[in-house]
């Protein structure tokens, strides 16, 4: 064997042995409020976190029902089982800020993801859409999309999420710049029963009325891209979110304009690197170019971007870009990991 | 041990009262049951899940046992009258919420709160058992409607909005850990079914709600105010439901609208868990403060031993429902052989 290849092999070896020795023992949860398409994401993100990142796990747990009781168990639970580092989308923004308590005081590191906690809170920072910013761009598509048409349907999730009245007052806010009138909010379904029941009974009885639809939670968008298929009229415009099969296919086929796509994969990747690194040492920048929203003065925008039908087939690649731009810089922009 | 409406009056009959011990009865009981499959399952998940008797999850365990209990109370108390109170959810939210209002926006102090929040309870309660009684229609049916409109008001009435300015001993209270694992919580809930069985045994009006769920019409011949007692029973229900929010706001620190979910429904399932799983009849006239507590305790400990042996989120239900099933038949299978055995 020469010399060179010799080297290669020490150091390779060293490579590894430093590699073992730097594997972390943090295991992540990622928990969200309750079982939801939008989350599955985090599953795949935590497994490729833990991989990329060295850490012990990245788990992706979720409470069996929508109830902040049952998260708050689950997370209890899971501290007891060894987790020591939480990624929580709040069953509750106020309600959840106790058992963010718990789990920092025994140590853990919170952060916040998809969906905020109201400060004062411990969790270092809230990492998710923009929502606001998110909805008030995608009724700012619709709009140009209706051309001078100004009447639209705003379809949206659970008023118990965080996220759902910032959606309704974006919507609201891009619709009145444009003149535009939002002439129906349908809240509280984003399950596929209610989702189901309220669309197709407002679109049967006033589908006539309204020009543009703007759904701004994941089933919403499902159920209101098959209602339009349905009707088989093109006439009524409509923005989704997020990328499910069938919003996609909607796109594709001409009966929708596009979709607001999220970063679900981005916030449980970024997120996993984070909370390792908060458990291992790292502060939060004092001065971290947080932006502010309606619960928190410490929010990371984790990205969102407008695909139409130039773009459907590409949007994995457009999404792993804007998880890649601010992975680049998160170290260095949020962390003070100075020791 | 349960109380109905012969063995709360002590009889030369039965002359032990509310004595436990010596009492052969005792080992073909339901809480009999309850302690031994308590005792079961506690060794299985000590042997099977890792942490399960540390002092971190004892107290969380307990924590969330005591407001299970508490919901029980809330119910069973209305389930001795042969009804139901659906509304016990909402009517807790209101109690809560009203409380977080007065100390928050009108800066009263925190024990005037409490008693205030408690008072609007039995007020609900009150309406609820008014409107059973002078309608005479099942209370399943009257408190469905109240349910939604209690809850209805309270959302309206608040904006959805939570109060999170209270003082801090209520986030201590909620989080405090005597002996580094009993919450205060499960305190109260033993110190409220301790209570419970004192006035079921011992006292009047708690053998008159015996009495007018076990047979109103003879109730009545005997003198028994059946119509006054069942609005107490109400009453009380609302009272328990506000003080359950109570400790709930305690451990979340906040009054929030969604602290039991949508309505108040997801107070339903443990609210009859616990007293029927504890013998409650719900045909009225018996009821197990002890029981309750036993029951409840039964249902989060598999819940919760559940979770540790990371059986699947998903499966947890349904694994729940297949322990609990099998404890039960197991528990019947235990008492159908003593009695056999001619053990009573």
């Amino acid at each position: 064997m020469s010399i060179s290849k010799k080297i290669a092999l020490a150091a390779a070896a060293t490579m590894l042995l430093a590699g073992s020795a730097f594997a972390s023992d943090t295991q992540v949860a990622l928990v969200p409020g309750g079982p939801h398409p939008y989350f599955t994401a985090w599953e795949q993100a935590g497994k490729d976190a833990a991989k990329d990142f060295g850490l012990a796990a990245a788990d992706y747990k979720v409470p069996p029902k929508w109830e902040l009781s049952a998260q708050n168990e689950l997370l209890e639970s899971l501290l007891t089982q060894g987790y020591n580092a939480f990624l929580i989308f709040p069953g509750d923004p106020v309600g959840s800020v106790s058992t963010a308590n718990e789990l920092t005081s025994a140590g853990a590191p919170v952060i916040a993801l998809a969906g905020c906690l109201k400060d004062p809170s411990p969790a270092a920072f809230c990492l998710g859409t923009d929502t606001g910013h998110s909805a008030y761009l995608g009724t700012k598509e619709l709009l140009k999309a209706m051309g001078g048409k100004k009447r639209i349907a705003h379809f949206t999730g659970f008023l118990v999420d965080p996220n759902t009245q910032l959606r309704i007052d974006a919507v609201e806010k891009a619709a009145k710049e444009e003149g535009a009138e939002v002439v129906q909010v349908i809240a509280d379904i984003d399950a596929p029963e209610p989702a189901e029941e309220k669309i197709n009974a407002y679109l049967a009885a006033h589908a006539g009325e309204v020009d543009g639809i703007i759904t701004t939670a994941w089933v919403p968008a499902v159920v209101a891209s098959n209602a339009l298929r349905k009707i088989g009229d093109k006439r009524i415009k409509m923005v989704g979110i997020d990328h499910d099969e069938v919003v996609l296919k909607a796109i594709k086929d001409g009966y929708v304009d596009g979709t607001m796509l999220q970063n679900p994969y981005g916030q449980g990747y970024i997120g996993s690197f984070a909370a390792d690194k908060l458990r291992t040492g790292c502060k939060v920048k004092a001065d971290a170019p947080f932006k502010s929203n309606a619960l928190t003065t410490k929010f990371i925008d984790s990205g969102t971007v407008f695909v139409d039908a130039a773009q459907v087939d590409t949007y994995v690649t457009a999404m792993q870009g804007i998880t890649k731009d601010l992975f680049a810089n998160f170290e260095k922009t949020y962390l003070d990991c100075a020791q | 041990m349960s109380i109905d409406s012969h063995s709360a009056t002590p009889t030369p009959a039965s002359p032990s009262g509310g004595r436990v011990s010596g009492n052969p009865r005792f080992y073909l009981t339901n809480e009999f049951g309850l302690i031994c499959l308590i005792v079961v399952f506690g060794l299985i998940f000590a042997l099977l899940a890792k942490n399960f008797f540390s002092p971190f999850n004892l107290f969380a365990l307990g924590r969330v046992a005591a407001v299970n209990v508490m919901i029980g109370f809330a119910m069973m108390v209305v389930i001795v009258t042969g009804g139901l109170n659906l509304a016990v959810g909402a009517i807790g939210v209101c109690g809560a919420m009203f409380c977080g209002f007065l100390i928050q926006v009108l800066g009263l102090p925190w024990p005037l709160a409490i008693l205030l929040g408690l008072a609007l309870g039995a007020g609900l309660g009150f309406i609820n058992g008014f409107a059973v009684v002078r309608s005479g229609l099942h209370s399943f049916i009257i408190t469905l409607a109240t349910m939604s409109i209690f809850f209805g008001a309270m959302v309206f009435l608040t904006r959805a909005e939570s109060f999170r300015g209270l003082p801090p001993i209520f986030s201590a209270f909620g989080t405090a850990r005597l002996f580094g694992f009993v919450s205060p919580l499960l305190i109260v809930a033993a110190l409220v079914g301790v209570l419970l069985s004192i006035m079921y045994r011992y006292t009047v009006v708690g053998r008159e709600m015996l009495a007018a769920g076990a047979k109103p019409e003879a109730a009545a011949l005997s003198g028994v105010p059946v119509g006054r007692t069942i609005i107490l029973c109400h009453m009380l229900s609302g009272s328990l439901a506000a003080l359950t929010a109570l400790l709930v706001m305690a451990r979340n620190g906040a009054a929030i609208p969604s602290m039991a979910g949508q309505l108040g429904q997801d107070w339903l399932l443990p609210a009859f868990l616990g007293p029927v799983l504890g013998g409650t009849l719900l045909s009225g006239g018996r009821a197990s403060p002890l029981g309750t507590f036993l029951g409840a305790i039964l249902v989060t400990m598999l819940t919760n031993g559940l979770l540790l042996l990371r059986v699947g989120e998903f499966w947890v239900q349904a694994c729940l429902g297949v322990l609990l099933l099998f404890a039960v038949l197991v528990d019947k299978a235990r008492r159908s052989y003593l009695a056999h055995l001619k053990v009573a």
